[in-house]
């Protein structure tokens, strides 16, 4: 055969699987799967209602595999990251991780992401949406190597109350220590696993992240020794619940980057998003701070509001009115929160509503009744981030559940 | 703020020359910082690289006062094109040594020219307009080239706004036919660029050319008497007497920024540190910005746009020495830039090696000379001779093309090759190495349609306020660009003036 014409080893075809998805499968009553970055991962096992109860009452894995990740690691790192970031990164100490957001040249947010300080000279970067070249834009000129790590670590979220009980039972001696967003690297099941104090759910919990071949051995003992405080896993579903109660945003959800924008001002800066507390200006220059400190002058033509909704029925994708007649804003996100008993939201809303007029606010919920479609103007209150914490999230040692 | 001086200008190229004196005028301390023992940059030295400029935008000249300073010009310099069959000589809109109708034609080409780069050249002593934020000023600017391009009348106009973006070679078969007359309008649309007669946009390059108006008028090169030394000298001049202080062999190594974002100074190579709260750098902008400056001040975009700028230079240049002159080559041939390229076609086939990293077998020349004590030395440059030569330049490639233009000459005159006693090429490394232009380019990045104007030296950076408050670029990769004119050193030090300067 013409050497030319031999196929050559193709991509796989498809959704990949993750070093998880065996179990995943095995439990995965629902079959119901979802593409995130490429992997399979799971929207719901059993019921949304179930999982999601467990990660408020209970223990819970969710398979964070397909997160992008990313190592930046040489004597420039601190300073690479430092210049990406809008944080002070050099106030970060060597085994602790801090949400960072970063943005382009205009101040408008790329994305946001957790940073875990592995060393004085090793960050390790989780986020939404590849980033290499952009770290790699960053980093021209500094002496440090970004590599993509996004398959070479496996990993999984452990949440929910009874976490920390449940990794005292496999004799994991670091949590009695660990405050929230520390790391420890520690051995489960004889394998080399760095643990975090850090979550997606606004409760208690741990991430974990390992080499894809010890994924199983870990994924099992902790599975295993959560049986008995009701650990189960669970999917986007479930998860997506309790990150809208945390508070987090979830890019192309609640804002877009400004790296995948196509129409103009849609991008969005960190005083629209709400996130300026995450931006200091007493640092060296970083990527976007001439723009970010002519936008912390000026009210944002828009912000992104926390709102809380009248009776019960949530407001998907509902337009937000002023006086019932004048649309003033948009859902991204809403849910019945049941743990906190409130019908919760996050809203665009155009200046000044949201910022100076914050009465007289309404929503337009569409509800279909067997075919039929009814329509509700609810009214709508301004509130603080986040609609749900609690104190375990951070009490250290964390208590038995 | 206190400092040593009110301003720094960062290199003695003429732009540089031009804004201190510039700067100077307006009442500011300004202090020059050149790395070479000479100034004047590509017009320095005893035979310049720039053996031909086009002259000082007559603005500058009236505004520095530069007649008073000794700077005066002959008559426009004449174009020889002697690679065809015959002889052709070129004098603004007058072509000889072409037949009847390709004279005609050729007359009615310039004019037409002359018209439409008339209604660039208004731009050019500008600062050019920026379209973020819709700033009603550059706004209005934009308007105006518009309207200038309008007034041309609306055939005028339809027919520029046609064949602006197409290229040079199109134009030429169209108007005047291929030949040596159009292969010199070729050298003139695409020398210094990484660009052949058929790569679009070489019109508008040609028209921008002919828009640097010297003295010679449009697209002729003017005559300076005493060469490219009386423009230095009469810089130098302008500049001293209004009290600009240069130094020369003072390498600077390092732009200083304070905690506040703003340039307050620099440190030279040897450790000392001059304060001011106005920089100008004459350097190219990737090396004002990513060498002098630093990555670290800039926002990655900027960085990438730096980067990915077109600094690809592609003309080497020859010094031929002769004992005598040749048969085909008088001593008042001299007086006149003498390109030898057949026709367009050759200029093209010159440039397709040099796309692909490869010397042309038949590079295209323009050459001029003067006596010297022991016979004549030729000054001439060969296009296409890529920065970015396949292998690297060595003494071996060096000789190859010398060998190869010295062909071509003998080509074009006959007996040229028997009086050679001696040559010397720089390559567009040796010129990087020399006078720290980028890539060897020696308009300090490419000059085409999106790196001009707006986007000179790269989108969001024109108008020649750097990112760093109180640092300005002021040579060849700001807007308007090469050829020796002195407006974008003109038009930066205006810039920081109008911004409030030495505040």
């Amino acid at each position: 055969m013409n050497k030319a014409l031999t196929p050559r080893p193709q991509m796989p075809m498809g959704v990949l699987k993750t070093p998880f998805h065996e179990r995943m499968d095995a439990e995965n009553f629902q079959q119901s799967w979802m593409n995130w970055n490429g992997y399979a991962s799971p929207g719901v096992l059993d019921t949304a209602e179930f999982e999601y109860f467990a990660i408020r009452n209970q223990a819970t894995l969710f398979d964070i595999s397909p997160m992008c990740k990313f190592r930046i690691k040489g004597p420039d790192a601190e300073a690479v990251m430092n210049r990406m970031m809008t944080r002070d990164i050099r106030k970060q100490k060597p085994g602790r991780v801090s949400y960072v957001i970063w943005c382009d040249e205009d101040g408008n947010v790329v994305d946001d992401g957790t940073l875990f300080r592995r060393s004085e000279d090793e960050f390790l970067l989780f986020c939404q949406e590849p980033q290499l070249l952009w770290i790699k834009d960053v980093a021209w000129g500094f002496d440090v190597e970004a590599t993509e790590v996004t398959h070479d670590l496996a990993g999984f979220a452990f949440q929910g109350p009874t976490t920390a009980a449940t990794l005292r039972d496999l004799k994991i001696r670091d949590v009695e220590e660990m405050r929230a967003f520390d790391i420890r690297d520690i051995k489960i099941a004889g394998k080399r696993v760095m643990i975090s104090r850090t979550g997606f759910t606004g409760d208690l919990g741990y991430e974990l992240v390992m080499a894809p071949k010890d994924a199983l051995a870990v994924w099992d003992a902790v599975y295993a020794a959560g049986q008995r405080r009701g650990a189960r896993i669970i999917g986007n579903e479930a998860l997506e619940m309790a990150r809208i109660e945390a508070g987090f945003l979830l890019p192309r959800v609640d804002f877009i980057s400004s790296q995948t924008n196509l129409r103009v001002n849609r991008a969005r800066t960190p005083y629209e998003i709400g996130l300026d507390w995450l931006v200091t200006f007493d640092k060296p220059h970083f990527n976007g701070k001439r723009a970010l400190q002519r936008l912390a002058g000026v009210a944002p033509k828009r912000k992104l509001f926390a709102i809380e909704i009248s009776r019960d029925k949530a407001a998907h994708h509902a337009l937000v009115y002023h006086r019932k007649t004048r649309e003033v804003g948009f859902v991204t996100s809403a849910l019945w929160s049941a743990t906190t008993k409130r019908n919760i939201a996050y809203a665009w809303l155009e200046a000044p509503f949201g910022q100076i007029e914050k009465d007289d606010l309404w929503v337009e919920i569409y509800l279909q009744r067997e075919i039929e479609w009814q329509r509700r103007m609810e009214r709508v209150q301004i509130v603080e981030r986040p609609f749900f914490v609690h104190k375990r999230r951070t009490a250290t040692p964390p208590l038995n559940f | 703020m206190s400092g040593d001086f009110d301003a720094i200008v960062i290199g003695a190229g003429h732009n540089g020359l031009v804004a201190a004196a510039r700067l100077a005028k307006e009442g500011k301390r300004v202090v020059v910082l050149e790395t070479s023992p000479v100034v004047g940059g590509l017009l320095g030295g005893s035979d310049p690289v720039a053996a031909m400029p086009f002259g000082i935008h007559p603005k500058i000249h009236s505004g520095l006062g530069l007649a008073r300073h000794g700077l005066r010009y002959g008559a426009p310099m004449k174009t020889l094109s002697l690679g065809g069959e015959g002889r052709v000589e070129i004098d603004g809109a007058v072509a000889r040594g072409v037949s009847q109708a390709m004279a005609a034609n050729y007359a009615d080409l310039h004019r037409k020219l002359a018209r439409y780069s008339g209604a660039l050249a208004r731009m050019l002593t500008k600062a050019p307009p920026r379209f973020r934020d819709g700033v009603v000023g550059d706004m209005l600017t934009m308007a105006q080239l518009g309207l200038s391009i309008r007034g041309l009348g609306k055939a005028d106009m339809r027919d520029m706004l046609r064949i602006i973006l197409s290229n040079v070679w199109d134009l030429c078969e169209d108007e005047i036919g291929d030949g040596p007359l159009a292969a010199a309008l070729a050298m003139d649309a695409t020398l210094g660029g990484g660009i052949g007669p058929r790569s679009p946009g070489t019109v508008l390059t040609l028209l921008y050319r002919m828009a640097s108006t010297g003295s010679g008028g449009a697209g002729q090169r003017s005559t300076p008497v005493g060469g490219a030394a009386a423009v230095v000298s009469a810089l130098v001049k302008a500049a001293e007497t209004s009290g600009a202080a240069i130094r020369t062999s003072a390498p600077v190594a390092r732009i200083l920024v304070d905690d506040n974002d703003r340039a307050i100074g620099v440190a030279l190579e040897n450790g000392e540190e001059i304060r001011a709260p106005l920089i100008l750098s004459n350097a190219t902008p990737r090396r004002t910005l990513l060498d002098l400056l630093g990555p670290q001040h800039l926002n990655a975009e900027d960085v990438a746009r730096l980067r990915h700028m077109a600094t690809n230079g592609m003309v080497a240049r020859l010094d031929l020495d002769l004992a005598e002159l040749p048969a085909g080559l008088t001593e008042a041939d001299l007086a006149h830039r003498i390109v030898v390229a057949g026709d367009m076609r050759q200029v093209e086939r010159a440039f397709n090696a040099a796309k692909y990293g490869e010397l042309p077998a038949v590079p295209a020349v323009e050459f001029t000379g003067r006596k010297t004590e022991n016979g004549w030395r030729l000054a001439a440059l060969a296009q296409f001779a890529p920065s970015d030569l396949k292998g690297g330049w060595s003494k071996a490639k060096k000789d190859r093309l010398a060998k190869s233009v010295i062909k071509v000459l003998d080509g074009a005159i006959p007996g040229f090759g028997g009086k050679i006693t001696g040559a010397e090429v720089r390559s567009p490394t040796d010129l990087e190495a020399t006078y720290g232009l980028t890539g060897g380019h020696w308009h300090h990045g490419e000059l085409r349609i999106d790196q001009m104007l707006m986007m000179r030296p790269f989108a969001g950076a024109a108008q020649y306020r750097m990112p760093v408050a109180g640092l300005y670029l002021c040579g060849a990769g700001a807007h308007p660009g090469g050829d020796i004119s002195g407006l974008p050193g003109w038009n930066a030090a205006g810039q920081a003036i109008k911004d409030g300067g030495a505040q």
